[in-house]
């Protein structure tokens, strides 16, 4: 009895230090919010400074662009957005639902299968493992442009191009090694114990995947998904080889008609369109990136 | 003067031949369903545009044709068609460029025109020499889609405001450095005469034939020498020094940039080097009136400029209907609503039927341009031998060695004697 | 076999996507390189077989070659540390709890997402031009910058700033592995009134362990590969002078410019063989200080 009194109090007395602890560094943290909110916020205009430029450009007359003007326009030609979406053979409206339907099946692709393939690196044990794992890690080394021609060559053979196969199948194939490894070093930070006790209790391996990792890998997942978003929505190397058509072109390989080396380009139609182009990103990373910082509340199971 | 003699024989030509020419091309529907061709070009947005209507007028006229039409800008142009090329997969039709048409036709990717020439093919209304440039190894592997040569672009206004007067025909490297430190003077700081021609390797070429040397001799040798080379680019230190052209740094910083960043267009020099067909977007990008004089001349020497084709369009050996594509390529060059549509935007038209028809609708930059080009004929060279395999790669060398020495980090001497060397074993390994 | 299968089956059914994908559509083209690695082959013709001899023209002859592996050098060593420690920092000011941090993120973030687009070529020229923003600002300290861009003795430079300046990826990994750390261990510590730094080298970097290994790995990657950055920056042939000759702008320029494939191929696995060493390296000394919550048992 006694003995357990003074546990409880022991307990008592932590919770009232670790509760005057938190006080006072919440109070702290206020005193230092501001300094650090100056901080961060000057440094923020050195990184707002390009977006700015861009938005100043799309909106200046053709030749003050490149001048050593100010960076205010003299004259606001809002036109290059209107007429920029237009000016091209077919018009941004098709260029944005090709890209949309890319990225969007590229980055489901990305998430299922490379997640599976990191859980088999990460938390099962089968044969043959360290060397697959070698493997993939190869395929992140080689420089992309050697493997261009013959893996063209291959599309070609299997009829696939002018259409978004040669982009998207790959992506449910867990052709990006770079979400593979992430998510490995993600999966491997977990508790063993916890796969441990789901398979005492009968979970199968399939089920310990759905049940426990994916749902404490919130900030692993958010982060590739991210990634992937950002990283195909702006691809256009892929795209350029295997698209033909104007047709069926996305928004990147759109923005580079804009421009032409040796003759007139419509620069400020370009900006405009990028200044756009820039905003289906921006959503999905504000979006998504509300869900890494979800990631403490399941921390809380460990 | 000289322009209404050209004019003059011109027309006669096009009276003597005239008729011939399929009166319409889009006339006539010979094919039947489901034909299909590929044109693949690089290009601008204003160039997209006028392809896109002629295949749709080419359609129009030809029921069941299908002619799908690819562009991507010129850095992604040659990527491109590498692949597609290796995969034997290329358009039916591309667009070539002079420096890539003898890489692609020595190494058996495009197909003679021969055998369509007055049968599917007519040429009556071209220049001879138009047609000349796409003539490989004694046949005509590519069709000229539009002419052009080079071209010293000055700002009228800047000259002006100089007192400077010259003969844009005729006019010496000597007439052009008092001219241009004339402009920097009466101009503020920062603001010079003219853009330095060191890192140009298009003007080492025109200073080495007015020397008397085509860079590439008729066997594909490198005949350019050192010494020519040594003095051109004295010639260039030497206006560097007198401020009549920006210095070293300036121009560094200008390499590969594109023509809304050139110096004339940023009103940061008053006169530069550039192609003709180059004109009508620089005036459009230019407040002030840009005026187009020659390169200038050396003394007691060669004609250095020449008369190209700016662009051609050629038949690819993976062409799956060769005869349909080769219709199509004569529609492109004869056809009198496709020719109006395409303009003067990928050069000056070989056939002189089209320049004709065309005249009455130019625009004020299109005149100073076909003004320009008419005035030079008898003033240019003939054209250099074909250059040999690599010498895409020599021009990069070029500039690579220029940029040392421009920078002051090799010398002349050392740079000049580096540079031939160097196009000599590019010249070995390549062929 | 029965108990064969019991062992290996799960994991291979997981690992199926990928080994498809991997034996169908990588392996393939991986394996099709090495072979034009020993041939020339300009694209249009068929590959002709040569043996060694890329190899040894590239090894004994090839200056350009030494000079690409200088300038790719130089630049992993510049900028791999500036990035990651930059990402880690601002990781560690954006993770602890202060208002409006998802926008201060999102700002952050930005100059990534701009990647190597053909605003970037031009903003960065215009930034380090003779009369830029960079030597404004250097002037006000009376310091007379040179055109950086056009110096070949600076050109690199700009790109590491760049580098990192677009540190927004590593910085978005750190954060996420920094979520991952329980908040209790830092009040456990703060009770035991250890310091920050001492928190620091005691929680936060043993707990990242592995995320700072996988952004060493794959930032060293990465800039070993770097390409996009530099080729709109150098106009796609490593100006001025060579000194933004990246190897695999190098590379490029062999395969794609001057139709030599065979030598583009034999300088990739060339470079492969580079990473591949670097990368066994890393993996090897990652046993002394990378440990997972998964082996601790």
């Amino acid at each position: 009895m006694a003995e357990s009194i003074t546990t409880y109090d022991k307990n008592a007395d932590a919770a009232e230090v670790s509760k005057k602890l938190r006080a006072a560094r919440v109070k702290r943290e206020n005193r230092q919010g501001l300094r650090k909110h100056l901080f961060l916020g000057i440094f923020a205009l050195f990184m707002l400074y390009p977006l700015l430029w861009m938005l100043a450009s799309s909106l200046k007359p053709e030749n003050e662009i490149f001048g050593r003007l100010s960076i205010w326009p003299s004259e606001f030609i809002w036109s290059n957005y209107t007429e920029g979406w237009m000016r091209l053979q077919v018009s941004f409206t098709q260029f944005y639902s090709n890209s949309a339907l890319v990225t969007i099946l590229s980055v489901i692709g990305n998430l299922i299968s490379c997640s599976f393939a990191a859980y088999a690196f990460a938390r099962l044990t089968f044969s043959w493992s360290k060397f697959w794992f070698a493997l993939m890690m190869m395929t992140l080394m080689i420089p992309y442009h050697v493997v261009l021609i013959p893996q063209y060559v291959m599309f070609l053979k299997l009829g696939w191009i002018d259409t978004y196969l040669p982009l998207v199948v790959p992506r449910f194939l867990a052709s990006d090694a770079f979400f593979i490894f992430l998510m490995v070093q993600f999966f491997r930070q977990l508790p063993r114990e916890l796969d441990e006790a789901a398979s005492i209790d009968g979970c199968s391996p399939y089920k310990i995947y759905w049940a426990i990792i994916m749902p404490l890998s919130m900030p692993a997942m958010a982060t590739a998904g991210i990634f992937s978003f950002i990283w195909v929505w702006e691809d256009f190397l892929a795209p350029l080889i295997y698209l033909n058509d104007i047709q069926n072109y996305t928004v990147p390989l759109a923005l580079r008609l804009f421009v032409a080396e040796d003759s007139q380009s419509a620069y400020g139609q370009m900006f405009a369109m990028s200044i756009l182009s820039l905003v289906p990103v921006l959503l999905f990373f504000v979006i998504f990136q509300k869900l890494i910082i979800k990631g403490i509340a399941m921390s809380g199971l460990k | 003067m000289k322009k209404f003699n050209r004019r003059k024989i011109l027309k006669g030509m096009a009276i003597g031949t005239g008729g011939v020419a399929a009166s319409s091309m889009f006339g006539t529907s010979a094919f039947a369903a489901d034909e299909r061709i590929r044109h693949f070009w690089w290009g601008n947005p204003s160039r997209d545009e006028r392809t896109y209507k002629v295949i749709d007028l080419f359609k129009g006229a030809n029921a069941g044709v299908e002619v799908s039409g690819e562009t991507v800008g010129w850095g992604d142009y040659w990527t491109k068609m590498a692949t597609q090329t290796a995969g034997k997969n290329m358009a039916d039709l591309v667009q070539m460029d002079y420096r890539f048409l003898f890489e692609y036709v020595r190494r058996g990717a495009l197909l003679p025109l021969d055998d369509y020439f007055n049968n599917t093919l007519f040429l009556d209304d071209f220049d001879k020499s138009a047609i000349s440039g796409g003539i490989v190894d004694g046949k005509l592997y590519a069709l000229n889609i539009g002419s052009n040569s080079q071209v010293c672009i000055y700002n009228t206004a800047m000259v002006e405001a100089a007192g400077a007067e010259f003969d844009p025909i005729n006019w010496s490297h000597k007439d052009q450095m008092a001219v241009a430190q004339k402009i920097s003077e009466s101009t503020p700081d920062g603001v010079h005469g003219v853009d330095d021609a060191t890192l140009d390797n298009v003007m080492w070429e025109v200073w080495s034939r007015q020397s008397g040397k085509p860079f590439y001799g008729p066997e594909g040798t490198v005949d350019g020498t050192v010494a020519d080379l040594e003095k051109f680019w004295e010639h260039w230190a030497e206006m560097r020094a007198s401020g009549a052209a920006p210095d070293a740094e300036h121009s560094v910083g200008k390499l590969g940039s594109k023509m809304a960043e050139s110096g004339v267009v940023t009103q940061e020099t008053a006169m530069s080097y550039m192609w003709s067909n180059q004109i009508v977007g620089v005036q459009s990008l230019s407040k002030d009136i840009i005026g187009a004089a020659m390169h200038p001349h050396m003394d007691g020497g060669d004609p250095g400029q020449f008369i190209k084709p700016s662009m051609f369009m050629a038949l690819t050996r993976d062409s799956k209907n060769p005869e349909l594509a080769v219709q199509y390529m004569n529609a492109w060059v004869n056809d009198a609503e496709a020719t109006a549509v395409l303009g003067l935007e990928r050069g000056i038209p070989a056939s002189s039927k089209v320049r004709d028809a065309l005249a009455p609708n130019f625009s004020d930059a299109e005149k100073v341009s076909v003004d320009y080009f008419n005035a030079i004929q008898t003033k240019v060279g003939t054209l250099s031998p074909p250059p040999p395999k690599g010498a895409g790669e020599t021009q990069d060398a070029y500039v690579r060695v220029a940029t040392n020495v421009i920078l002051g980090n090799t010398s002349i001497k050392d740079g000049a004697t580096a540079f031939i060397d160097e196009a000599n074993s590019i010249i070995d390994r390549a062929s | 076999m029965r108990k064969f299968l019991a062992k290996n089956a799960p994991g291979y059914v997981f690992l199926s996507p990928w080994l498809i994908g991997f034996l169908f559509l990588a392996l393939g083209p991986i394996l099709v390189s090495l072979y034009l690695s020993f041939t020339k082959y300009d694209m249009i013709g068929d590959p002709r077989w040569v043996g060694l001899s890329q190899y040894e023209y590239m090894f004994t002859k090839d200056k350009r070659f030494w000079k690409s592996l200088q300038v790719t050098f130089t630049y992993v060593i510049l900028a791999v540390p500036a990035r990651l420690a930059f990402a880690l920092m601002i990781a560690m000011v954006l993770d602890k709890g202060i208002r409006a941090i998802g926008i201060y993120r999102a700002l952050y973030y930005l100059p990534s997402i701009l990647g190597a687009s053909i605003a970037i070529a031009i903003l960065w020229r215009q930034i380090f031009n003779i009369d830029g923003v960079v030597n404004a600002f250097l002037s006000m300290f009376g310091i007379q910058g040179p055109n950086w861009i056009a110096n070949p003795d600076t050109s690199l430079y700009t790109l590491v700033v760049l580098a990192m300046w677009q540190f927004g990826s590593p910085m978005l990994i750190f954060l996420a592995g920094l979520r991952g750390i329980s908040p209790e261990l830092y009040e456990a510590a703060e009770i035991d009134a250890a310091s920050k730094p001492r928190q620091f080298f005691a929680i936060t970097l043993p707990l990242l362990a592995p995320v700072i290994f996988f952004n060493i790995i794959l930032q060293t990657i990465e800039a070993f590969k770097t390409f996009s950055s530099a080729f709109i920056i150098s106009n796609g042939d490593g100006s001025p002078a060579d000194s933004l000759l990246f190897f695999t702008i190098y590379l490029f320029n062999e395969a794609f410019k001057f139709f030599r494939m065979g030598y583009a191929s034999a300088l990739a696995w060339t470079l492969l063989v580079i990473i591949g060493a670097f990368t066994a390296l890393s993996f090897f000394a990652s046993k002394y200080w990378v440990h997972y919550e998964n082996e601790k048992d």
